[in-house]
């Protein structure tokens, strides 16, 4: 057995890369902030057009009958550059689940991001066409990632398709908190090698190259459980996924911040538009609390 | 119609280049799709789709058998391409790189029109595309920034300082594009599955019929005697501000005819 993604899913990942690293650039993903939606204009369609959004779903239907350790890849790009769309929530949650690739979908536990722009709503309540809900906006760290209270009849949705659906979007958040980690990473290592204190780079100093290196290694260690989850689809397997992930997210968040000095602090400058999205991902599709409990009860 | 587009693949413009002993690029490592050529190979595809039929060739010369950006052209879409990959074209000028594309093109057969970019995003002569015409016969038509085929004849803007000139060509033709003629789509999933097998014919100097005298560096006019770096940029005059700093910036600026 090969342990190790395909030429393929290299080059898919590499494409999408390319893709977001043009229509995605921190200042699109700052404007996302303030502009009506809270998404990037047209970036979705391109996302459709390259195969991306519907991935999973069968052929028949428009997809490509692919699976999540293909996806994975993909969603921790879009995790790297913040994009601020439900991919998640469309491509590995709710394409599978309704075997159709045509419908944006947002979803979660509690409050719900981009409920305003998705077609379908889905909660553990069940399932709510966007034109029959009453939304709520509610306030979120994330200023791109809009949150919505959701008030409306649902209809039933069958638990066992919503509980796989939820473990898919569970790895998906945990990829994504992986792109993030790298990207706040690879800021990071940049600052820290041209800002220069008593005549050289505070890269140099060993404190500053500590923080870096817990970060890699807690990347490092999250990396390959997620990647296993993906494969297996596993509950646990996704719980230990999220919750190393978050871990490194967090954590990450928290050195890069440390390493910055006063300038990450502030909204001018883009670490707070990945710091903030990881926060707001580490409370998403469970959090801490909730996986650690989901592992808990497997192995005791 | 049937269009061939001349793509170069070069070295990843992300990663600092390096020399080799004898002045010429580095290009042992991996190659991608020269950025300048995506807006042939768009372009192409597009008079493709216009003119309801025919397909996209692409012709590549690249060494160790480089397909790596190939296959994302491929991956836009298309068809086919031609590959010459040969150690004795190691040194080849543009007017050697010339002589294989040509030959290439007539190996290609039955092409109505070629494309290529304005120049590399790494070598910049920007003579190849009008050197290639000359070889074939064929009129080469520069910097269009809007190309249309129509009655048999291409017909361009061909930019200029002051805006742009109208000129047409009968058929068959060589083009060279300026970025922005068109938006490069990105390569779509099934796009990328479909490219691994599209054909990629691999040639050498000698399956076009050149003798190893004319190109390469047995054969190029030009030689590179010596790399220089570019001189660093000087360091700006400082002033420490006594009170007449405002003045001074629009002294300075009056004198670029800023203000």
């Amino acid at each position: 057995m090969r342990f190790a993604f395909t030429d393929d899913q290299i080059a898919f990942r590499d494409a999408v890369r390319e893709l977001l690293e043009k229509e995605c650039t921190p200042a699109h993903v700052r404007e996302a902030w303030t502009n009506a939606t809270g998404r990037i204009p047209g970036l979705w369609e391109k996302l459709t057009d390259m195969g991306v959004v519907g991935m999973l779903a069968p052929e028949a239907r428009g997809g490509l009958e692919l699976t999540m350790v293909d996806l994975v890849l993909i969603l921790e790009e879009t995790g790297r550059c913040a994009a601020p769309e439900p991919i998640v929530e469309t491509a590995a949650f709710g394409v599978p689940l309704l075997e159709r690739a045509d419908r944006t979908v947002a979803t979660a536990r509690t409050l719900v991001p981009w409920a305003d722009t998705a077609d379908v709503i889905v909660t553990e309540a069940g399932r709510f066409e966007r034109d029959a809900v009453e939304l709520v906006a509610r306030p979120s760290v994330d200023g791109a990632r809009r949150l919505f209270e959701v008030r409306g009849t649902p209809a039933p949705v069958d638990g066992d398709a919503i509980a796989a659906a939820f473990d898919r979007a569970v790895v998906g958040t945990a990829a994504q908190q992986c792109g993030l980690a790298q990207r706040m990473l690879d800021m990071t290592v940049e600052y820290t090698k041209e800002r220069r204190q008593f005549g050289v780079p505070i890269g140099s100093f060993q404190a500053v190259k500590h923080h870096l290196a817990n970060a890699r290694i807690a990347l490092e260690f999250a990396r390959p459980l997620v990647y296993r989850a993906a494969a297996t689809l596993d509950p646990v397997h996704a719980s230990m996924a999220k919750y190393k992930a978050d871990e490194a997210a967090l954590m990450t968040a928290r050195a890069a911040l440390q390493c910055h000095g006063a300038i990450g602090y502030t909204t001018e400058y883009d670490l707070h538009l990945y710091m903030k999205r990881s926060w707001a991902l580490a409370r998403s599709m469970g959090d801490g609390r909730l996986h650690r409990s989901r592992v808990g009860a497997a192995i005791l | 119609m049937n269009v061939a587009v001349c793509v170069k693949q070069i070295p990843d413009p992300a990663v600092p280049g390096s020399l080799s002993s004898d002045h010429t690029l580095d290009r042992s490592g991996k190659l991608i799709l020269d950025e300048s050529d995506s807006y042939g190979v768009e372009m192409a595809l597009q008079l493709v789709d216009a003119a309801g039929g025919g397909e996209v060739t692409l012709i590549s010369m690249a060494p160790n058998d480089e397909v790596s950006g190939l296959r994302t052209a491929l991956a836009m879409g298309a068809a086919k391409a031609i590959l010459v990959s040969d150690p004795a074209l190691a040194g080849s000028d543009a007017l050697s790189t010339a002589k294989v594309l040509a030959k290439s093109i007539e190996r290609a057969g039955d092409i109505d029109l070629v494309l290529a970019a304005t120049e590399s995003s790494d070598g910049y002569t920007g003579t190849v595309p009008a050197q290639v015409g000359e070889l074939l016969g064929w009129p080469a038509l520069t910097f269009s920034r809007h190309v249309e085929i129509a009655d048999g004849k291409v017909k361009v803007q061909r930019q200029t300082e002051a805006g742009y000139d109208e000129v047409e060509a009968s058929l068959p033709a060589i083009v060279s594009v300026t970025a922005g003629v068109v938006e490069p789509r990105y390569p779509s999933f099934k796009g990328i599955m479909a490219a691994k097998n599209k054909p990629v014919d691999k040639v050498t100097a000698a399956d076009l019929g050149l003798d190893a005298s004319q190109v390469g560096w047995a054969g190029a006019r030009q030689e590179i005697v010596n790399v220089e770096q570019a001189p660093a940029r000087q360091a700006g005059e400082k002033f420490e501000d006594d009170g007449t700093g405002a003045e001074k910036i629009v002294a300075f600026l009056e004198q670029l005819k800023v203000v």
